[in-house]
């Protein structure tokens, strides 16, 4: 009984989940006058794919993507690296004044965005680095998150393993490599996703700092399609549809990385 | 050993890289280039996403005309053009020219933004040539005595209607002599709930109030400019005007359910017999499947129709002052630009010669274009003080408010007079 | 570099130090400690801390962007404090908080526990239980919006089904929140999720082998096992969710705009209208800094109180 509930429960929950993106697929295939009908056709005539061909059409659509993507994985990669790093620090490496620094940490987390930008798009400005690939990813090379999160997961890894190291005479940087990052590979690929879904996701630090539209990202590109008076809701959706598919790759992906290094490692 | 040299080796080309394609882009600069050409950027919110191609043609015949300025065009779209703005000039990047709306020109005039266009007008044939524009538009974008843009388009707001649904409901179709009343009853007798039919769509909020509170005989703020003037009998009658259609010939905010271009779409599935709204909607009407044309608005005691402008300014930081002259004033009245306009119904351009606004009555549809003109006739604009935002979302606020039924009209305009009080305090 | 020599530190206090002079193993550790902190400590200081400072000093002056700034000491922190729309703020975020961070906790404590556990087609279902984690704010408002539609959504539908006559969700002052709240958790419950299955990956499975052996129940093995083991997860996803809590904004920006009648309006909206809306970027400044004095307070408060119940590994 007890396990009939349970699939029921999660089945159910799942088909709830599924919902937006199901509605978003139909919506992106609906001819542009169907759309918005209340209640949704979600068997609309004459589904097309005319919205997909719209969007590459009105927006220098690869160069957007394209864009998106080096960026996503660029600042997925530096932040993977500076917050593994800090997250050991705070975790196994006691200093005088280490809780308050850690405290300043999170307490960037603190601070709305969109209070920060202004000072931060002067700040690019004296730098003279407005309008360059490198102010875009500049605020996402540390990410207090992900030190947050990993120094949680690294406190979760029993100390004897690394004493254990100790007494085969490995330094911090042979720790840190082959004992902590092995065992903490699931936070590792669970923050992946969240750090590139940031920076891929990321709209409002764009939009101030780019102003050529070679440099333009996903989030920027949908936006505007947005007039002043009239929005194509089915080219939007059709971008939100496409923009969702290299995230959920990159889960699938993870996903598969967090099962594999939990079996690997023993630890289950 | 090897591995973490690795990681760190990674670190650093990382930062390399950065720092390398930082200094890529780093020198793009807004200064003339190696061949003494002189490059201008231009800040627009009006052209995407419809009407970039327009755009890219005036730019192109321009830069044949001015072969040493390479103009550069920037879009936003309009949510977050301001956001853009702001920001760029507290940066000190603003773009040397740039789109203004009429309601927000005051806030960056006086702030001292803009650049004295009168300052860098040349003399003759390149001169500030004031017989070219429409002097309302020119004067709308004066301050001080001094031209800080040169208007380049505006719009006006009529009355849709769909001619079928009046034939069918043997309704004789709207005219310009309409007032209120005529309005309402035809309204009450085309609306049919049960088929989702509405005979009526007019938005409670803002640009909606100032301008019925015109018809109605009132004044948003006193002669001064110092006080509201709205909580006054006549806008106790405009609101009460707009806030009675909801629910009755207009579907309620409830019903609406916050659906995107709920009335655009409404109107053009044919379920919508008069709609206030824009020209700009004209392009978007030309293949539904049923008559329709437009007049200018039923008035009460006056007409009164809402005009939105938009405008060219340059930058008073900008370095290429002569060349921000050329171009907003090539944007704003060359004819190349307005008949650029005209074709593509992008808006009209605020020029006085008449036979270039003439090829806009050619276009067929819709029939009565002429009101479009006739409408211009008798205008409001909008109350602009410095703090404009906040006072456009008191008022809108407080009328949805009486539209919910939630407050009394009195009371809410009341409250927003309190506010608005408030703001020019 | 030598710095892999270094040994690690004992489980608590400096390093102990048994070969060389101890001050030169001080700043070889010193230098370590600065190796690992560095790459994150110096983008952190550039590109966060700096413009922290710059809002600060902004929160000192009047500004509208376009003119120069006016200097006003703490006029602005004293104009919000009396600021009836700051406080008004300030309840509606309280209130988003009140009714989102317990529904997402739960809902996602309890996807990650079912969802441990051997099924078929698990790796999907996860998948599927993070697809809105990863769908935009866009689509998801849209959706939302269009399920609560007072006049023509499924929930009043289904509601009319079982003779409830639905409200106006979220076109009504009183139930705008709770739609926010709604859309909110169902959004976030993946992310959940996906935080403690990791946690809970990380539980040996022995520890709950032993206590089958001794014959405990599977509320038991729950409450007394798998609770205190995942409570260093359970950390961070109440205090992640607390400060993301006090800065919703997206959701509310897209789904209300902060309406009906200013009933959604919550700090950071408010941040976003003073700064980018109405020109009053100080107050905006001035508001940040009030909001990150309330979610600094809470989390210290977290901190000093999690030795009472967070157990590490």
């Amino acid at each position: 009984m007890g396990r009939v509930l349970r699939y029921l429960l999660v089945g159910v929950g799942a088909l709830v989940m599924l919902f937006p993106f199901g509605w978003a697929v139909i919506t992106s295939i609906t001819p542009s006058d169907a759309v918005l009908a209340v209640p949704p056709d979600f068997t609309p005539d004459g589904a097309s794919l005319d919205a997909y061909g719209r969007l590459l059409e009105t927006l220098p659509f690869w160069r957007i993507v394209l864009n998106s993507a080096w960026i996503g994985a660029a600042s997925t990669t530096l932040q993977l690296v500076t917050s593994a790093m800090a997250a050991y620090a705070f975790a196994r490496l006691p200093f005088p004044g280490r809780g308050g620094l850690f405290a300043v940490y999170l307490a960037t987390l603190m601070m709305p965005l969109p209070v920060l930008v202004v000072p931060l798009f002067i700040e690019m400005r004296a730098f003279n680095l407005v309008d360059t690939y490198f102010a875009l990813l500049a605020p996402t090379i540390a990410s207090a998150f992900g030190v947050f999160l990993l120094r949680q997961a690294i406190n979760q890894v029993p100390r004897e393993f690394d004493e254990a190291a100790v007494l085969d005479g490995a330094g911090h940087f042979r720790i840190f490599l082959y004992v902590v990052l092995p065992l903490i590979r699931p936070a590792l690929a669970t923050f992946a996703i969240f750090g590139f879904m940031a920076s891929w996701n990321s709209y409002l630090w764009p939009l101030i700092i780019i102003k050529s539209p070679e440099f333009m990202t996903l989030p920027l590109g949908l936006a505007t399609l947005h007039g002043q008076f009239t929005t194509q809701w089915d080219v939007v959706m059709a971008g939100s549809v496409v923009s969702v598919v290299p995230i959920l790759i990159l889960y699938v992906f993870a996903q598969k990385h967090v099962i594999a290094s939990v079996a690997q490692s023993g630890l289950k | 050993m090897s591995r973490h040299v690795k990681i760190v080796g990674a670190v650093a080309v990382a930062a390399l890289l950065a720092t390398a394609c930082s200094q890529g882009s780093a020198t793009r600069g807004t200064t003339a280039d190696a061949g003494g050409k002189v490059t201008l950027r231009y800040f627009t919110f009006s052209a995407a996403p419809d009407h970039v191609k327009d755009l890219a043609a005036i730019e192109q015949a321009f830069e044949k005309e001015n072969p040493d300025v390479d103009v550069v065009v920037e879009t936003a779209p309009f949510d977050q053009y301001f956001t853009k703005l702001q920001t760029s000039i507290a940066g000190g990047t603003a773009p040397d020219t740039f789109e203004l709306n009429y309601e927000n020109f005051v806030t960056y005039a006086s702030a001292g933004s803009l650049l004295d266009l009168g300052t860098v007008a040349g003399d003759g044939a390149g001169g500030m040539d004031t017989s070219a524009y429409a002097p309302e538009s020119l004067n709308a974008f004066k301050r001080d005595g001094k031209q800080y843009a040169l208007p380049a388009s505006f719009s006006t707001v009529v009355l849709f209607y769909n001619k079928d649904l009046f034939d069918k409901a043997g309704v004789p179709v709207p005219t310009a002599g309409w007032t209120w009343q005529d309005e309402q009853a035809a309204a009450e007798k085309l609306t049919d709930r049960k088929k989702g039919v509405y005979g009526d769509f007019q938005p409670v909020q803002f640009f909606e109030f100032y301008k019925t509170l015109k018809q109605a005989g009132g004044a948003f703020l006193t002669p001064d400019g110092k006080k509201s003037a709205f909580d006054s009998p006549q806008g106790v009658k405009a609101a009460t005007w707009l806030v009675s259609k909801v629910g009755k010939t207009m579907p309620t905010e409830a019903e609406i359910g916050g659906t995107a271009d709920y009335d655009t779409n409404l109107f053009k599935s044919g379920k919508l017999a008069m709609w206030h709204n824009g020209i700009w909607q004209f392009a978007g009407l030309k293949d539904v499947p049923f008559q329709w044309d437009v007049v200018v608005e039923p008035g009460d005691v006056s007409k009164a129709s809402a005009v939105f402008h938009n405008a060219v300014a340059a930058s008073s930081t900008t370095k290429h002052g002569k060349q921000a002259w050329a171009w907003a004033r090539f944007l704003s009245a060359s004819p190349v630009a307005a008949t650029t306009r005209i074709q593509s119904s992008w808006e009209l351009p605020p020029i006085s010669d008449q036979q270039v606004l003439a090829g806009y009555l050619k276009d067929p549809k819709p029939a009565n274009r002429q009101a479009v003109f006739d409408s211009l006739k008798s205008i409001a604009l909008p109350p602009v003080i410095k703090r404009q935002q906040e006072m456009q979302d008191a008022v809108t606020k407080e009328l949805s408010e009486a539209a919910a039924g939630r407050k009394s009209v009195q009371d809410a305009l009341k409250a927003a007079a309190t506010e608005v009080d408030a703001l020019l305090g | 570099m030598s710095v892999q020599q270094a040994r690690p530190a004992a489980r608590a206090g400096a390093p102990v130090a048994h070969a060389g002079p101890k001050r030169r193993r001080g700043w070889r550790y010193a230098g370590t400690v600065a190796l690992f902190l560095l790459p994150s400590l110096v983008p952190l200081t550039l590109y966060t801390l700096i413009p922290m400072a710059g809002s600060f000093w902004t929160s000192l002056h009047e500004w509208d962007l376009i003119t120069d700034m006016r200097w006003v000491g703490l006029g602005n922190y004293a104009e919000l404090v009396g600021d009836p729309d700051t406080q008004a703020a300030f309840l509606h975020t309280l209130y988003f908080i009140a009714g989102y961070l317990p529904l997402v906790y739960v809902g996602g404590l309890g996807l990650a526990v079912l969802l441990n556990r051997a099924m078929p087609a698990r790796g999907l279902l996860r998948g599927v239980y993070f697809l809105p984690v990863i769908t935009s704010w866009v689509v998801v408002a849209l959706m939302w919006k269009w399920l609560l539609n007072p006049a023509s959504g499924i929930v009043n539908w289904a509601l009319g089904l079982v003779g409830v006559s639905g409200p106006g969700w979220w076109t009504d002052p009183d139930w705008a929140m709770p739609s926010i709240i709604l859309a909110s958790a169902w959004k976030d419950l993946g992310f959940v999720m996906i935080i403690l299955l990791a946690g809970l990956q990380a539980i040996p499975r022995e520890y709950q082998e032993a206590a089958m052996v001794d014959g405990a129940t599977a509320w038991r093995r729950f409450r007394h096992i798998t609770l205190p083991l995942l409570s260093p997860s359970t950390f961070f996803v109440v205090v992640i969710s607390l400060i993301n809590g006090f800065q919703v904004f997206d959701q509310v920006q897209i789904m209300t705009g902060g309406g009906p009648g200013g009933a959604t309006q919550v700090v950071v909206s408010q941040i976003y209208d003073l700064t980018f809306r109405y020109g009053r970027a100080g107050a905006a400044s001035a508001l940040s800094w009030l909001l990150f004095a309330l979610v600094l307070l809470v989390t210290i408060v977290q901190i000093r109180g999690q030795k009472r119940w967070v157990t590490y590994g």
